[in-house]
């Protein structure tokens, strides 16, 4: 049937019931008979080493059960990061090392009866520290002199240890010199991001125990099981078979939890204390002892003709990865890879440093190394635009990229390896663009000027982003499907429901490619013993490679489906379709089967279990488009920023489910405004975080909101699902430059520093106001 | 972790809970709402005792004037007509800057002052209201004027004594006053960076005949300013007073750095803030500037 | 450890609980099995934990269990009522207002203690009352719409 009752509808989502009714479906709902609790021992000092460490009071504490510091686990070279194997990032963590590279760093674990003796318990630890000088400065990290964070032998995949450098990169396609000779107009400028977090609502939390066969299982709030199954049976040394995963419902995600974190250390007390530990992390905690997005300092060049084409783009950037690895050097290619191949030069040079600080551990965020790249680049391409006397709109219209175009940048800058050049299959761009311009009143309000006019000047700005839909070549995923005697399937995929609504949206695909109604598919997710592999929920991969996964599983089934149908019918299969809870005739559509029927007909008649599985992957990743356009108000008298209307429109291909796309735009944008003015992780001289509650990182709460119109712009992408690409991803990556441009519209003032502090917007304000004023006295 | 805890008392009036935190001898803590004390956390603490039912929950009209009990909630404050009748409401508006619904329903008046943070927001409206504090103790009850309950707080004095009840006395009334509560934030609800309260009664001639200032979060307690205020009696509610008394409030501000600001930003704000509240209390009191 | 007898009412059962004197109520609550209660942050900052006592929306990590002696707790497995969703579920449902869930069973406590005193909120009034429940997920626009939605369906169903 090709009517699309399932997909493209606003269907409730499957595991909605038990969320509104406060069904116990989290990792931590759940009472284990013996259950310890877990808790570790953080670095007080931002680098040192441990020169004695003695346990003995801890261990003779009543309650406590196990006690592991460097000594009692096994050394292991690795990357945290969840990705494929090979993990493009260094292997530079250790279950417990005895050396610390952060506040915060694991010295020790312990597991105790209770949380208080759990916590008492790691106080009374003895640690001999060796304070050494720490590095926390970006710049400072590379200079010669400055202490080397990783000067561990076993430590492998450093781009140079001795310089700090974890990763670097250099890439460059056609000539930007010859670009640059060509320009009518260059402009350079240097830009600067934060550490900004997650602040998920549910912490990390795991819970292991030892089942009655010996095996090692762990519930755990993860993005990534099949990654946190290989990681702790490499780290612990146990057989993969013998290591069973299970993610239950996840209070949301965002890459935090694209990371084995605490897996390792909560498996190795269970084996240690042979009883079921759990490890939660204590909101603080989650601050700085968990992961964060990479701080960049981003130094961007573009050239372009009297015309507005821009002719050449260079970007360099310098990033900290904090005291490990984990995802470095993929974060900071995608700054390059996704950011500059939006406009169509020919002439592209990214290069790209990746140091460490003794700092808290960046790592995979949403995002992922866009929202730093295009704050620099549509906040450069807002000033070129300017200086050209182009208004933005239409420069964009003149420079970006078009279905047809092949991104070769993309080729030079897989994940860690070469990748492959993407070429657009589908792109809703100029559509996005035109509407939410429409939407914010473009026209209208870009006429008007007006600086200086009021004590409160408003002023709208734009930005065009990009991201990819799962990683060419290297993300894939299995689908299994059977069915049961009731016409209803059980859907079992490796996919990880981060909160996003992947059980949904998969279950739609299987229900729509078998014919049946949402209510038939039962799904079951991330269980490494039951389900079939998948890299996990990143990359924004699930609809469209999970999703290729479940439609392919569900066409073979479907096809068994209608040959026992054709059986039962006579009527040949080429004549047969199926919709709606049955198999019917095209040519005499009286002619039918109830689903139902057929299963019982299968099952107990033809004694066959009709089931079967699919692995998918692609070799492209087709962008998904936004445009983003903000309306702001800035209070030239506090420097508070009020951002009043915030239009975003997005091309996610064929949104599978739509209500909840949007709500995906609009928590991706909400992230995206705390980006851009409000959250910010700060740590002081010492490496200590300064923030580390809600109470002193401030994200949008429900009064701080502006309004926000939400558009989709729907393509159909061949390599995806029913034309699916992605979105939850790229609608983060437009607020930030948008509202620094809508400010340079208000009141004539650059932001090239994230956040954007009123004091910061009030310091321009004044110098630029001092400015005039000795202009006019010059004169 | 409150793992430390062998009682929670819950007495049913102040001589009772007294004497509950004399036998403490320094290792029981009074709660009310919990708010700041639980997030503080439990440390040493033996004996918790819970003054919530021991009759501090009231707001009665008085001949002195209002009379809240300190275990008032935010939320109550909220509620009352009496309140939100008084002085243009400010009490109010204070109260409702301070956190979300579910934190007003359990937050006191009482605590938010005793807690001794400079940036209570309570403080600086009540400090506008010549509020005086009843304080409970083995000497029985002593009046203190706010500002020196204040004081005390921020130095751990009042550990052995409880703040039962607030006394607000009438404010001046009619149309020729104004009222104001302004507070700066990073976000909708956040910890002030800085906050302004005002109250001013004007003449016939809009000459001030009654003013009060002060300032939240930019100096160890909320202060008042009363050299402004006296700055002010006598002369004509126009632009350039409101300007001059601005600057005078920064000045008297003693601002610190912190995640929320630095001290440069607290003390422009200040005046930003003062003005900005003068100008709401003339527009209030029929003076437009 | 010393322990103490806890009497209360919880989704309208009486209940007797063996407490220790410095627990906090969401951990209690947890312990007995509400499991939707969640711990968010432990500050009274982002309102998961939020459930009704005598009818009013409060932080449960902030109140002391001993606290709640002889009051009325309602959490959120008390909001349907006899298997049949509230129309704040419903509409939460029908408005993708769900997304991770995880500040869903607060947030919808804290709709209800408003929509109870409030049956006909303004827009403004229902930012107030989700303003102590953060969510990360849904940029609070389809729970503000879902929340409206059930006002008005709440009259249609008078």
């Amino acid at each position: 049937m090709n009517t699309r009752t399932v997909v493209g509808q606003n269907l409730r989502k499957v595991d909605g019931n038990k969320l509104v009714t406060g069904g116990a479906a989290f990792t931590d709902d759940i009472h284990i008979p013996g259950m310890l609790y877990g808790k570790i021992l953080p670095s007080p000092y931002a680098h040192a080493r441990i020169r004695r460490i003695d346990t003995t009071k801890a261990r003779a504490l009543q309650g406590v059960h196990a006690v592991l510091t460097y000594r009692d686990v096994p050394r292991v070279p690795h990357t945290t990061a969840g990705q494929a194997w090979p993990e493009p990032s260094p292997y530079d963590t250790y279950l417990l090392d005895s050396k610390v590279r952060f506040v915060g760093d694991r010295v020790a674990a312990v597991a105790a009866e209770t949380r208080a003796i759990a916590e008492r318990a790691i106080k009374l630890i003895e640690v001999d520290y060796e304070v050494l000088p720490a590095v926390l400065d970006i710049e400072q990290a590379m200079a010669p002199g400055a202490p080397v964070i990783h000067d561990e032998p076993d430590s492998t995949r450093i781009f140079d240890r001795e310089r700090n450098i974890a990763g670097y990169i250099l890439r460059e396609i056609g000539s930007v010199d010859k670009g640059f000779r060509e320009a009518d107009c260059i402009i350079e400028r240097e830009f600067r991001t934060h550490r900004q977090q997650h602040a998920m609502l549910e912490p990390h939390v795991t819970i292991c125990w030892i089942d009655p066969d010996g095996r090692l299982v762990i519930r755990s709030s993860t993005q990534v099981p099949y990654h946190c199954r290989r990681q702790v049976a490499m780290i612990l040394q146990l057989p993969v078979s013998r290591v069973h995963v299970i993610k239950p419902r996840i209070g949301g995600g965002f890459g935090g939890k694209q990371e084995m974190l605490l897996e390792d250390i909560c498996g190795a007390l269970t084996l240690a204390a042979r009883r079921p530990v759990k490890i939660e992390y204590t909101r603080e905690e989650e601050f700085y002892m968990a992961r964060s997005r990479h701080p960049q300092v981003l130094r961007m060049k573009i050239g372009a003709k009297r015309d507005g084409t821009i002719v050449a783009s260079q970007l360099t950037v310098l990033a900290t990865t904090g005291a490990y690895g984990s995802h470095s050097t993929t974060v900071q290619g995608n700054t390059g890879s996704k950011v500059l191949p939006l406009y169509r030069t020919g002439n592209m040079r990214f290069e790209c440093h990746v140091v460490y600080t003794n700092a808290p551990v960046a790592g995979a965020f949403r995002g992922y190394g866009c929202p730093q790249g295009f704050f620099a680049q549509e906040t450069l391409v807002d000033e070129i635009a300017a200086e050209l006397g182009i208004d933005p709109l239409e420069f964009h219209r003149r420079n970006v990229i078009r279905l047809g175009d092949i991104d070769r940048l993309s080729a030079q800058l897989g994940e860690g390896k070469e990748g492959l050049p993407r070429v657009i299959r589908s792109c809703g761009l100029p559509e996005c663009m035109e509407r939410a311009a429409k939407a914010i009143g473009w026209s209208q309000k870009r006429a008007v000027s007006r600086n200086g006019h009021s004590a409160r000047p408003r002023g709208v700005g734009m930005a065009c982003t990009m991201q990819g839909s799962g990683i060419a070549g290297v993300d894939w995923a299995s689908a299994f499907l059977k069915m049961n005697e009731d016409g209803s399937f059980y859907l079992q995929v490796g996919a990880s429901d981060v909160g996003a609504g992947a059980d949904t949206v998969l279950s739609q695909i299987a229900a729509q490619t078998l014919g049946v109604t949402l209510d038939k598919i039962v799904i079951t997710s991330g269980d490494t013993d039951i389900t079939p592999f998948d890299v996990g929920a990143y990359a924004s991969s699930t609809t469209i490679i999970s999703g290729g996964a479940v439609k392919k599983a569900a066409e073979k089934v479907r096809a068994q489906v209608l040959q026992l149908a054709a059986k039962l019918l006579d009527v040949a299969v080429e004549n047969l379709d199926c919709g709606n809870n049955e198999i019917f005739s095209l040519t005499e559509p009286r002619r039918s089967v109830a689903i139902s029927d057929l299963a019982m007909h299968a099952m107990y008649k033809e004694k066959v279990q009709i089931m079967d599985g699919a692995s998918h992957f692609n070799t492209d990743s087709p962008p998904p488009f936004c445009a983003t356009f903000a309306e702001v108000e800035v209070d030239t008298e506090t420097g508070q920023v009020d951002v009043l209307h915030l239009a975003t429109a997005v091309d996610p291909g064929t949104a599978i489910n739509p209500m909840q796309a949007e709500g995906q735009v609009e928590g991706a944008v909400t992230q995206g405004l705390g980006y851009a003015l409000t959250e910010e992780l700060v740590l002081d001289s010492e490496g200590r975080p300064v923030n580390p509650n809600f109470l002193d990182y401030k994200i949008f709460s429900a009064k701080d909101m502006p309004k926000l119109t939400t558009i989709l712009v729907q393509t159909d992408e061949p390599l995806g699902p029913f034309g699916a690409k992605s979105i939850s991803e790229v609608p983060i990556n437009g607020p930030a430059p948008a509202i620094a441009n809508a400010i340079f519209h208000a009141v004539g003032v650059r932001i090239r520093k994230l956040p954007i502090r009123p004091e910061e917007v009030l310091r321009e304000l004044r110098s630029a106001d001092a400015q005039q004023a000795e202009e006019v006295l010059a004169r | 972790m409150f793992d430390q805890v062998e009682a929670f008392c819950r007495p049913a009036s102040v001589p009772e809970a007294l004497r509950l935190l004399q036998r403490g001898k320094g290792q029981a803590r009074i709660v009310a709402g919990g708010t700041d004390v639980v997030i503080a956390g439990g440390g040493s603490i033996r004996v918790l005792i819970d003054i919530t039912r021991a009759g501090l929950n009231y707001i009665r009209r008085r001949p002195a004037g209002l009379a809240i009990g300190s275990t008032t909630t935010l939320s109550e404050l909220e509620d009352s007509d009496v309140v939100r009748k008084a002085a243009g409401g400010i009490l109010v508006r204070a109260a409702a800057a301070c956190g979300s619904v579910a934190n007003r329903n359990l937050a006191t008046v009482g605590g938010n002052l005793a807690n001794g943070s400079p940036a209570a927001d309570m403080a600086t409206p009540l400090l506008v209201l010549d509020a005086q504090t009843v304080v409970a103790g083995r000497f029985g009850r002593r009046r203190l004027p706010l500002a020196e309950y204040l004081a005390g707080a921020t130095e751990n004095r009042w550990g052995k004594s409880i703040l039962v009840e607030l006394i607000v006395p009438a404010p001046p009334g009619g149309k020729r006053c104004g009222w104001s509560f302004q507070k700066l934030g990073r976000t909708a609800a956040d910890i002030s960076i800085v906050n302004v309260a005002a109250g001013l009664q004007i003449d016939a001639k809009s000459r001030v005949k009654w003013a009060r200032l002060a300032l939240g979060a930019a100096a160890p307690t909320a202060i008042r300013v009363p050299s402004c205020e006296q700055r002010m009696v006598g002369r004509i509610l126009d632009a350039g007073l409101i300007a001059e008394v601005a600057e005078e409030v920064s000045r008297a501000a003693q601002p610190v750095s912190d995640v929320r600001a630095s001290a440069d930003y607290r003390r422009q704000m200040s005046l930003v803030l003062a003005a900005r509240a003068l100008k709401e209390c003339a527009a209030q009191a029929g003076v437009a500037i | 450890m010393k322990t103490m007898e806890l009497r209360l009412t919880v989704n309208g059962n009486p209940q007797v609980w063996d407490i220790a004197p410095g627990d906090l109520l969401l951990d209690v609550l947890r312990r007995e099995g509400y499991f939707g209660v969640k711990r968010g942050c432990e500050t009274g900052e982002c309102g998961a934990c939020t459930v009704l006592v005598d009818g009013k929306a409060i932080n449960s990590c902030l109140m002391f269990a001993a606290q709640a002696e002889g009051r009325e707790v309602v959490t959120i497995e008390g909001i349907a009522q006899d298997g049949r969703l509230d129309p704040l579920q419903e509409a939460f449902l029908d408005h993708g207002a769900v997304q991770c869930g995880f500040c869903t069973g607060g947030m919808i406590v804290g709709a209800k203690a408003l929509l109870d005193r409030h049956p006909h909120p303004t827009e403004d009034q229902v930012r107030e009352a989700l303003s102590g429940h953060l969510c990360r997920c849904t940029g609070y626009k389809k729970p503000v719409e879902a929340v409206l939605a059930a006002a008005g369906r709440k009259e249609a169903a008078r």
